[in-house]
């Protein structure tokens, strides 16, 4: 609209009229492409939760619309079936773990890095620079064997530990940058008053850097509750399965209960869309920070 | 740097206590020996040892044999199920990286006009990264489905019923399909980089240039785009990265491959041949193949991007 090309001095009053209404026409065009691409993307999930709803009839015959009677039934059936209790709790000990692991060592790391000298200093960070870009799928047969050879296949502490492992540096080149932009003057003062440097790092860095500490929380918390790969090749007892392997468990013993599908991927997946709904500036910053600073 | 060293400088200057250098140096070395230790058992010894493995036939039980470059040569001349693992992969990361980046950048574009309910477009099209690949493989796998899915449904209703088909189970659309859904989860996320690659632009660059008579498409190509390159480098890196690896829970929960392996990437494959049929060197010798493959357009891409306009 501000930036309309010409100039407005020589312009007849037709010409104004042409250019407004070309200006609510190009307006007109923007809002259309962006309500088709956000019904596109949240449609889907509108449909998820109708179909959670419905009888297998309504499914089959009623595919677009919402549910003609109500069956909440499917969400009872769904839960006990496939077990989802046990799946949540497991995907939240796993995920809290994973993080709690995470968080600690590498922001130890992170903060020796960025404000200790000691010889070797440099090359450290530059191998985890380069493993950093190393996605664990490629080397998942002989991470297998590795986590194979020190027992902890199928448990749920073997998990967090590949996760905590794999996204170490990441983790630790992120929050590096973050206590690298935190003043040392702060530091020395304490310093000089003659405390540690692990208190110095608990007491006046930790409380600064907690931006930091939550966008590599959100972003790998988002990761290990999503995350299916590494679960799907280490976890196969039931009874130890996070939410997706669970719901791929689910999906593939029961072929034709399909309203129970609906309802059970529902069911995982509301509380999350809530959680980004209501804290959706963090999650948006959290996840877009997090990879960029990658 | 620079901070560093004056942080290190002030202890000796306050001249509090001596701590001689190696007690010193060893806090550091404690420090980070968690995160050494995690990082070379579950990160530097598996790319070690694959490397290793990949020159071995191994069950995973008896010894392993070394067999010399054997898993390397069958895996170019005799295993055709690799090489449409091969071809698919590159289709599929070709494809996500350029429609995702130019699809993202269309979006936002448009989303950085003047008009209301920009909050409401952002948070709606970002939706789906937070949600996971196996959540919306399930679902997409759905929407597809030709008994009760959405898109078959929807075709119908405007009138295109001869495009209706069993997306997922029809070799002419099932990769297209599976690519589609990663295109669509992570579109939102790298409008939402683009966007904030858009607002930092100044204003005033605009008007400069609609005052010399710039039209919108000059403006774009010679004030947007130049300006928004940094941006745009890691929004490409950030989807290249993960193209060739970030492929198997869609298709595992879609298709598991098929029909008739048209879907097949090299991680499934990899996962067949390693955990079905237990050759774990040959599937040593794959992942080697993918690392390396990773390894260097990481490299080669942030080389560039160094030389460039962005650095690190």
């Amino acid at each position: 609209m501000a930036y309309a090309a010409g100039d407005n001095n020589t312009d007849s009053f037709g010409d104004v009229i042409s250019r407004h209404l070309s200006e609510r026409l190009k307006l007109l065009l923007v809002y259309a492409i962006l309500i088709i691409a956000t019904v596109q993307t949240i449609y889907p999930l509108f449909w998820m939760v109708f179909g959670s709803l419905k009888t297998d009839a309504d499914l089959f015959n009623n595919v677009w619309g919402p549910p003609r009677v109500m069956v909440w039934q499917n969400y009872i059936d769904a839960w006990r079936i496939a077990d989802l209790g046990a799946r949540i709790g497991n995907s939240i000990i796993i995920t809290a773990l994973s993080l709690t692991v995470l968080l600690i060592v590498s922001s130890i790391a992170a903060y020796t890095l960025a404000r200790l000298q000691f010889p070797g200093r440099q090359a450290i960070f530059l191998i985890i620079l380069a493993t950093m870009m190393i996605p664990p799928e490629v080397t998942v047969i002989p991470l297998f064997i590795v986590v194979r050879t020190l027992g902890i296949l199928n448990s749920r502490f073997g998990l967090v530990f590949v996760y905590a492992g794999t996204s170490m540096a990441f983790s630790i080149f992120l929050l590096r940058g973050f206590f690298m932009s935190i003043p040392p003057e702060l530091e020395d003062a304490a310093l000089v008053d003659g405390a540690n440097r692990l208190q110095v790092f608990w007491h006046i860095i930790m409380p600064l850097a907690r931006p930091g500490l939550a966008t590599v929380a959100i972003f790998q918390g988002m990761f290990f509750w999503n995350e299916f790969f590494l679960a799907f090749i280490f976890i196969r007892q039931a009874e130890l399965q996070t939410i997706p392997l669970g719901l791929v468990n689910f999906f593939y013993r029961y072929s034709a209960d399909w309203t129970l599908y609906f309802a059970a991927l529902s069911m995982v997946t509301i509380p999350v869309i809530i959680l980004y709904v209501a804290m959706q500036r963090w999650f948006i910053e959290g996840l877009t920070a997090g990879a960029v600073k990658s | 740097m620079t901070s560093t060293r004056a942080s290190e400088a002030a202890v000796p200057l306050a001249g509090r206590r001596t701590v001689p250098r190696v007690y010193r140096h060893l806090s550091a070395y404690l420090m980070l020996l968690p995160a050494v230790v995690l990082l070379v058992i579950f990160v530097i010894i598996p790319i070690g040892y694959g490397f290793y493995l990949s020159f071995h036939r191994w069950d995973g039980f008896n010894e392993p044999v070394f067999i010399g470059t054997r898993n390397y040569i069958r895996l170019i001349e005799r295993d055709d199920i690799f090489l449409k693992a091969v071809s698919n992969t590159i289709i599929f990361a070709i494809s996500v990286v350029l429609v995702k980046n130019l699809l993202g950048l269309f979006l936002a574009l448009l989303v950085n006009q003047k008009i209301r309910g920009v909050i409401f477009f952002r948070t709606a099209l970002f939706l789906p990264v937070t949600l996971s690949f196996v959540v919306i493989g399930l679902l997409w796998s759905w929407v597809y489905n030709p008994a009760f899915g959405l898109l078959n449904a929807g075709l119908e209703l405007l009138g295109l019923d001869n495009l209706v088909r069993p997306w997922l189970s029809d070799p002419a659309t099932a990769l297209g399909a599976i690519i589609t859904v990663d295109i669509w989860k992570w579109t939102g996320f790298h409008m939402v980089l683009f966007l904030a690659g858009l607002q930092a632009i100044p204003r005033d660059l605009y008007e400069v240039a609609i005052i010399d008579g710039a039209n919108a498409w000059t403006r774009l190509r010679r004030i947007t785009l130049p300006l928004l390159a940094p941006v745009t480098f890691i929004s490409v890196l950030l989807s290249l990265n993960g193209a060739f690896v970030r492929n198997f829970e869609l298709v595992f929960v879609m298709t598991d491959g098929g029909p008739n392996h048209t879907t097949e990437v090299v991680l499934t494959h990899l996962v067949t041949q390693a955990f079905r049929f237990g050759k774990l060197g040959y599937a040593s010798a794959m992942g080697f193949a993918l690392f390396l493959v990773v390894a260097v357009i990481a490299f080669t891409y942030i080389r560039i991007g160094r030389s460039g306009t962005y650095n690190f």
